[in-house]
């Protein structure tokens, strides 16, 4: 009986060295891989910054109408600084995973190839994203410069739905890009810019059309009457 | 720099070509044309015999290109020609439009493949070893035989190197020349030239030599705005300016009809290209240059019809209610902190201060260095202040004479001038 103990509290106990033997090492790997990780992103996160600055990515950006819209999403960093967190995080994410990976835990055993073939479609849509948004920008700024020195006194509108349209499309490309939902998108995308235009088809149409010919007919007549035929060089 | 050469060459070849006894000139006259059969016959009747009235012992050759008429303009400028004045028709594909555009634009304008014809021309004075070149627009009905003596005796008699163009028109015409082209470039370098463009204008052969080896020929500016292309790099190279009067401007508009922004982002935004080009001169320059003039005496003539102030004043306000953002980027919080309140400001009562203009042009040429926007967003969005600018101009001087106008627009130049030391400032720190 007590033999019968005295192997059981053996067994039981190199079985556990045995575990913590074959634990540890993957622990340590773990630990390695998250430093590793740190030290990597660091150093990633500050060349990019530097080449980034160098190349006056922050002066474009914000040329381009791309800081004024984040300042009105509450982000406040420069884009190179975003960039560079985003880097950091990135990387320090990849050497996480490889620790992970590191531990054979069953239930993180595809994560690593899973992850790293969705990479390349995260990085398109972060392309398409940031395209997006600046394309978005740039024209709503260049219609609305256009529309106000036209003398449209509905200017602001005219820009805020090229910039909401080019958002709304941008936002369905990065969507269907990154494969959630492709096809609720897809419809959701159609269902709504098409029931748009329709609507304003419709309203213009039906709706307005006496109002919309008075208000052509108002402005050539008014454009006609201004015209002082000055010329200004 | 092989290709440039054999670009450069072309015209003169083309013009050995069809006129094999002439090896050289005294003077060369340019003569860019499109579509002008209406106003060829008597441009050319009026240039001939401005030459034999004034220089009747001189080499003369005249020089057309041709941007691609379709009626007939070449042709009937070859018959007007009488048969003691050579003149070649040069080829647009061939006489060097720089490796630029094979065939012309059809966009209708008078302007169209102008910059490559005073190229080729330029080139062909060279090669002719001529003294002046004289270019005039085939397309205006105003021209006399006396244009030929005012472009052309200043450099025949060494007096200058460069003559530009100076019309008489309505008080209010030419506002953004008048209002900011002009006091700019003269705070900048220290020259009173008024900055007219088109018509007509006289260049020594040394000076055509100098044209040639810029770069803007290679730019947009060449082609939206070359006038002050070649004034300005007169005036910044040192070369002797004169002005001729040339009496009245009748002709195509260069600019009514056109997008007001897009006339206000080509015309300054030529000079401010040049600004930054030139910064070394424009900052060292402190006194004025002398300029020559020959021709009619400039003077502000009466409108030629009302002025629409309403419409200036709303494209001002709506500029000030919508672009607000825009302008907070370009404008320094001094600025802007005077231009708000003039959006509260009755129609009567409504002045724009000569300062507030003069740092409004500077604190849009700081962000045009800067590159804090897109520069043709940024040069569209000055046109509202523009407008509220030649409203104040209107306001001010509608009910008094013409001469009155000028003193507004001398007010502005010396404003310019003084407020000079506020742009040098921050531009060396931007």
């Amino acid at each position: 009986m007590k033999e019968m103990w005295q192997d059981a509290m053996l067994e039981a106990f190199h079985e556990t060295s045995r575990r913590l033997g074959l634990f540890v090492p993957k622990l340590l790997a773990l630990l390695t891989f998250l430093a590793l990780g740190l030290v990597a992103g660091w150093l990633v996160k500050t060349l990019l910054m530097r080449l980034l600055s160098a190349l006056r990515f922050d002066s474009f950006c914000e040329r381009m109408g791309l800081m004024p819209t984040l300042a009105r999403a509450g982000v406040l960093r420069p884009a190179s600084s975003i960039i560079g967190r985003l880097s950091f995080w990135t990387v320090f994410l990849v050497f996480a995973l490889m620790g992970i990976d590191a531990l054979s835990l069953p239930a993180t055993a595809n994560l690593m190839s899973l992850l790293v073939g969705f990479l390349p479609n995260v990085l398109a849509s972060a392309f398409l994203l940031l395209f997006g948004v600046l394309l978005a920008n740039f024209l709503a700024e260049a219609t609305l410069i256009a529309a106000v020195n036209a003398q449209f006194h509905e200017a602001r509108f005219i820009a805020h739905l090229v910039r909401w349209g080019l958002y709304l499309f941008t936002g369905a490309m990065v969507l269907t890009q990154l494969g959630l939902a492709k096809e609720i998108v897809v419809a959701a995308f159609c269902i709504l810019f098409g029931g748009i235009v329709l609507a304003l088809a419709i309203a213009l149409g039906l709706g307005g059309r006496h109002i919309a010919r008075d208000k052509l007919e108002r402005r050539l007549r008014r454009r006609a009457a201004e015209e002082d035929e000055l010329t200004h060089i | 720099m092989m290709a440039t050469q054999n670009i450069d060459d072309a015209p003169w070849q083309q013009i050995r070509a069809q006129l094999p006894k002439v090896n050289g000139a005294d003077i060369l006259i340019g003569l860019p044309t499109f579509n002008n059969a209406e106003t060829v016959k008597p441009v050319i009747q009026a240039v001939t015999a401005g030459v034999r009235q004034t220089f009747p012992s001189a080499n003369v050759l005249l020089v057309n290109q041709d941007a691609g008429s379709q009626d007939g303009t070449p042709e009937l400028m070859k018959d007007a020609v009488e048969e003691c004045f050579p003149i070649a028709l040069l080829n647009v594909t061939a006489s060097g439009g720089g490796g630029m555009e094979p065939f012309p634009r059809l966009s209708g304008a008078w302007s169209t493949g102008r910059e490559e014809a005073f190229r080729a021309f330029f080139s062909a004075t060279k090669d002719a070893g001529a003294t002046a070149c004289a270019v005039i627009d085939p397309a205006l009905r105003s021209v006399t035989p006396d244009w030929i003596g005012w472009l052309l005796s200043p450099i025949m008699e060494s007096r200058a190197e460069y003559v530009a163009p100076l019309f008489l028109r309505p008080r209010y015409e030419g506002s953004l020349t008048n209002t900011l082209v002009y006091p700019l470039n003269r705070a900048l370098y220290g020259t009173a030239m008024r900055f007219h463009a088109g018509g007509g204008c006289g260049i020594s052969g040394s000076l055509a030599g100098l044209y040639l080896k810029q770069e803007f020929w290679r730019e947009r500016v060449a082609r939206s705005s070359l006038d002050t292309c070649l004034t300005t790099v007169a005036i910044a190279e040192g070369q002797g300016l004169c002005q001729a009067g040339l009496g009245e401007k009748l002709g195509p508009s260069a600019a009514g009809g056109e997008d007001l922004s897009a006339v206000v982002a080509q015309t300054v935004g030529a000079v401010f290209y040049f600004m930054e080009r030139y910064q070394d001169f424009w900052e060292q320059r402190t006194h004025d240059r002398p300029v020559l003039h020959t021709g009619i005496p400039y003077r502000p003539e009466p409108d030629r019809g009302p002025i629409n102030i309403d419409r200036l004043m709303r494209g001002f306000r709506q500029g000030l209610r919508d672009l607000l953002p825009i302008w907070e980027i370009i404008l320094s919080p001094d600025t802007l902190s005077g231009i708000l309140p003039l959006g509260l400001i009755d129609k009567d009562d409504f002045r724009f201060p000569a300062q507030l203009w003069a740092q409004t042009v500077y604190d849009f040429a700081l962000a045009y260095h800067e590159k804090v926007l897109h520069r043709e967003h940024l040069l569209k969005s000055l046109t509202p202040l523009y407008l509220g600018q030649m409203a104040s101009l209107v306001l001010r001087t509608q009910d008094r004479k013409p001469e009155e106008v000028e003193e507004c627009i001398e007010e502005l130049c010396e404003t310019f001038a003084r407020m000079k030391p506020y742009l040098i400032e921050r531009w060396r720190f931007s």
